[in-house]
């Protein structure tokens, strides 16, 4: 998936809790034990009204090579160079493909269009060999040419791509993108013959090939898009699903929105003979509830997260349905530094450090860990030296030095979230913790999330729930969106030792100086907090027994050219 | 100390077995008694007003103390309803959600009767162009979908409880206009009407003092059918997430809780669901008796 992944709504799981007996909740199996005659009646309306006789669409999907899995949410656009979010990264992944692929276990770069590479010896020059068959659903071949039609594009200040930057790793494109440079002759990319890519880079990057299996990175069919408008501004209907044109495993079939988008496999597709799956159906999903039940009546496969409360009873009644995989992401909150009170550095530290974080994974479920700092432990070989530590005397003491002693004088302070059960508990959790350790008053004001999203590009929030989602295993795909120059900061917040630490350990190869530059930034960012990290997560999800080849990653990415479903 | 009875109890005393008469109001009131069910709804209510009302002011905890490590547990010594996910006591959020509801059910309620009872009467009384162009209006909002349009003002006007109250009585008043129109149409070409015309009352005085009075009955009746509708209406704003905002609790609040986390923790549903139901079953019956008692024509029907 692609770079910024706020992830619309993940859900954290819950733990069970000890003290009380089992209660059933796969109900088939269950229903003898259930303690409370109301929650048999309940469950068993439940379970009965969604449970007919006949086949199931998983069942028909096992016979047919049918995967059928949930997004999060309603694609927003199937664009590789304009999406952000994680449910479209979803459908990318089975729609397009980059240079290079990713192994299924590992995430290790495997050929993609290219079938080979080439490095210099100094890191900066990667020559890609694309492959003879290497072809887009309409049949023509895909060439260097397009790579580097595509990489123009991206950059092109009035496409406006939110993740351009991205690619300020290729030789002169940031200076392209900002419009200071107009001759794209001068940036890295160039194409030696149809077949032959060269990229030319800023500086050395161990993480470079895994930066490539992105959707920024991936090539767009610059002629098909200048069939139906220009290339280079937003509002191309072109992803329609009679127009669009694709080079990934699978082509689109059907989309409509708020139902389905079903995706086939792709006759013209280089590697056609190993995938395994006929189609793809993508739900989107707003309610984990209704998820669950999908999932309990046989119509998913997969979910994209569960319900924290039922997470408990499915560990106990059905651990093989449940999977708890490891998860590069921070849940934390943005505090708007430009405005009244989190201006003031003493007040954003004095609200980081009343939180009792290990308290809240109480509320949250066991699985996750709470974060004293932004980049998750061990992230390829980093943990993070700078803390922020729950202390409330030290709290009330910073406040009581802003000149607001036991919160008197302060404002109400406006907390956005958007609309989801899970956050939810979270934030009257904090909210509680503000008022009781701190005196001050925090309201909660829960919106859709589109809105929260504006309201962030505005900059019209005191405080809101953020998450980040790494996009590559470094340390880097967290750290950078704090950058001054960052479209992903939204807090106002910069620092131009921070800047220059992240800029030097870019262009560091030694790893023990780059991690100390980099625990430099991290120390520079926790103690003017701009920002709260509250928990790491875990990836909590229901998946069927039937499907194959799904296997634990960190980023979360699951290439559908090697999943298959058996019965 | 004098045993000597003093002028005016004696001439009561001498009255009484002369002239036992009881108004209406008396008759209405025993036909009331009569009937159970309005009976046992009064006690209801009473008794949960009275227990929302003082309750909290007993119990040890708040309505916003949370006790993260303790999380939801069952009902116990301690919690007599158990705790939500927060840790925090569900019989204490129960009684301070009870003030919300009922609050929200009485207020909005009384917006609804008086604009309700005052545009009906005025359309009724008049009659003609004026009253047609009034209903009109009041057709035209009726095919708007109240909730919508609730959400919309909320929108508008941003989440204040108060504002909750008025919005909801905005949209409530429609029906109330409708029937006292009915009846207002009835009631004034009755002689008594005509007798107040031909001694030259104003037709305030003719409105409020000599129709009004005589139409309370369904007014009462509505009004009591009226705090139910309205009770659900907030539960389900406050479902949507439209309504009171955390960490203040209603009784909507409360059951879109339970309803979420049901299969595990099934006392954050029934409890407040019993009591919600208990409370609008209450209300229904003693609406219920209250027009058998009231309106004694329609309670033959």
């Amino acid at each position: 998936m692609t770079a910024a992944r706020e992830l619309a709504r993940r859900f954290r799981p819950r733990s069970g809790n000890p003290g009380h007996p089992p209660r059933g909740r796969q109900p088939r199996a269950a229903v003898s034990r259930l303690l409370s005659p109301v929650t048999c009646l309940l469950s068993a309306l439940l379970f009965f009204t969604g449970c007919p006789q006949r086949e199931t669409a998983v069942q028909r999907g096992n016979r047919d090579q049918i995967l059928h899995r949930s997004l999060g949410y309603d694609v927003v656009d199937l664009d590789p160079h304009l999406v952000t979010g994680i449910a479209e990264g979803e459908v990318m992944r089975a729609l397009f493909e980059g240079l290079v692929a990713e192994d299924p276990e590992n995430l290790h770069p495997v050929p993609g269009m290219a079938e080979r590479w080439d490095v210099s010896a100094d890191g900066l020059v990667y020559t890609f060999h694309l492959r003879a068959d290497a072809k887009w659903s309409n049949g023509t071949p895909v060439t260097a040419a397009d790579f580097v039609a595509s990489y123009r594009r991206i950059l092109t200040p009035s496409l406006a791509a939110d993740y351009a930057n991205m690619l300020y790793i290729l030789q002169g494109a940031e200076a392209y993108h900002k419009g200071a440079n107009k001759d794209f002759s001068h940036v890295g990319v160039s194409a030696v013959d149809p077949r032959t890519l060269r990229l030319v880079l800023e500086h050395p990057a161990s993480y470079f090939l895994a930066l490539l299996v992105n959707p920024p990175w991936r090539p767009v069919p610059i002629a098909v898009l200048e069939q139906h408008g220009r290339s280079d501004q937003r509002g191309n209907a072109w992803t329609r699903p009679e127009r669009i044109v694709t080079n990934g495993p699978f082509v689109l079939k059907k989309w409509t929105p708020n139902q389905v988008m079903i995706v086939e496999k792709s006759a013209t597709y280089w590697d056609a003979a190993k995938v395994r799956l006929k189609a793809v159906h993508f739900y989107p999903m707003d309610s984990r509830d209704a998820e669950e039940r999908a999932f309990r009546a046989g119509q998913l496969h997969i979910t994209d997260a569960v319900p924290v409360a039922k997470i408990a009873a499915y560990r106990r009644d059905s651990p093989h349905l449940l999977r708890i995989d490891p998860y590069l992401a921070t849940e934390f909150l943005r505090l708007n530094t430009q405005r009244a009170p989190f201006t003031d550095p003493r007040i954003r530290r004095a609200f980081a450090m009343a939180i009792d974080r290990e308290s809240l994974m109480k509320a949250l479920g066991g699985q996750v860990k709470p974060a004293h700092a932004f980049t998750p432990p061990d992230t390829a070989g980093y943990t993070p030296a700078a803390r922020i530590e729950t202390n409330v005397a030290a709290a009330r003491a910073l406040l009581k030095e802003a000149g607001y002693e036991g919160g008197r004088g302060l404002p109400v302070i406006e907390f956005l979230y958007p609309n989801s059960e899970n956050v939810r508990v979270m934030a009257e959790a904090l909210q509680e913790m503000w008022r009781r350790e701190l005196g001050v008053e925090v309201r909660l004001i829960n919106q859709d999330l589109k809105v929260t999203f504006a309201a962030r590009r505005s900059g019209d929030f005191q405080m809101m729930r953020s998450n980040w989602i790494g996009d590559y295993l470094d340390p880097a795909t967290f750290l950078d969106i704090f950058r001054g120059d960052s479209g992903n900061n939204y807090t106002g917040w910069s620092n131009s030792s921070y800047d220059a630490a992240l800029f030097a350990a870019a262009r560091t190869i030694d790893p023990a100086a780059r991690r100390e530059l980099l625990q430099k930034a991290e120390a520079l960012l926790l103690e003017a907090v701009p920002i709260i990290p509250i928990y790491y997560y875990t990836h909590v999800f229901l998946k069927q027994p039937s499907v194959q080849g799904w296997h634990p990653t960190l980023l979360d990415h699951h290439p559908y050219k090697h999943v298959w479903l058996e019965n | 100390m004098s045993n000597a009875p003093s002028p005016a109890a004696l001439a009561a005393v001498v009255a009484e077995p002369l002239e036992k008469g009881t108004s209406l109001w008396h008759d209405a009131w025993l036909r009331l008694r009569k009937n159970r069910l309005a009976v046992f709804g009064m006690w209801a209510l009473g008794i949960i007003a009275v227990a929302c009302l003082l309750g909290p002011f007993v119990s040890p905890y708040g309505y916003e103390d949370q006790n993260l490590d303790l999380g939801a547990v069952g009902p116990s010594g301690k919690h007599w309803l158990g705790t939500d996910t927060l840790g925090r006591d569900l019989l204490v959020r129960l009684l301070y959600g009870g003030r919300v509801s009922i609050a929200v059910g009485l207020s909005a309620t009384l917006v609804a009767l008086t604009i309700g009872v005052v545009y009906g009467a005025v359309a009724g009384f008049f009659g003609g162009k004026r009253d047609a162009f009034m209903m009109r209006t009041v057709d035209i909002m009726y095919s708007l979908p109240f909730p919508i349009f609730v959400i919309l003002l909320m929108v508008f006007f941003g989440r204040n409880i108060i504002l909750l109250f008025v919005a909801i009585g905005a949209v409530e008043w429609l029906t109330m206009a409708r029937i006292v129109r009915s009846q207002v149409m009835a009631v004034k070409k009755m002689e008594f009407i005509e007798a107040a015309r031909s001694l030259g009352f104003g037709r305030r005085r003719i409105i409020f003092r000599h129709i009004l009075p005589n139409i309370l009955g369904p007014i009462i009746v509505y009004t009591t059918l009226t705090i139910p509708a309205v009770m659900l209406l907030e539960a389900f704003l406050s479902f949507l997430g439209l309504g009171v905002q955390p960490p203040m609790s209603s009784w909507g609040v409360l059951i879109k809780d339970g309803a979420e986390k049901m299969e595990e923790f099934w006392w954050l549903l029934v409890f407040p669901g019993t009591i919600f139901s208990l409370t609008l079953f209450s209300l229904n019956f003693l609406g219920d008796g209250l027009r058998d008692a009231l309106d004694v024509r329609s309670s033959k029907d």
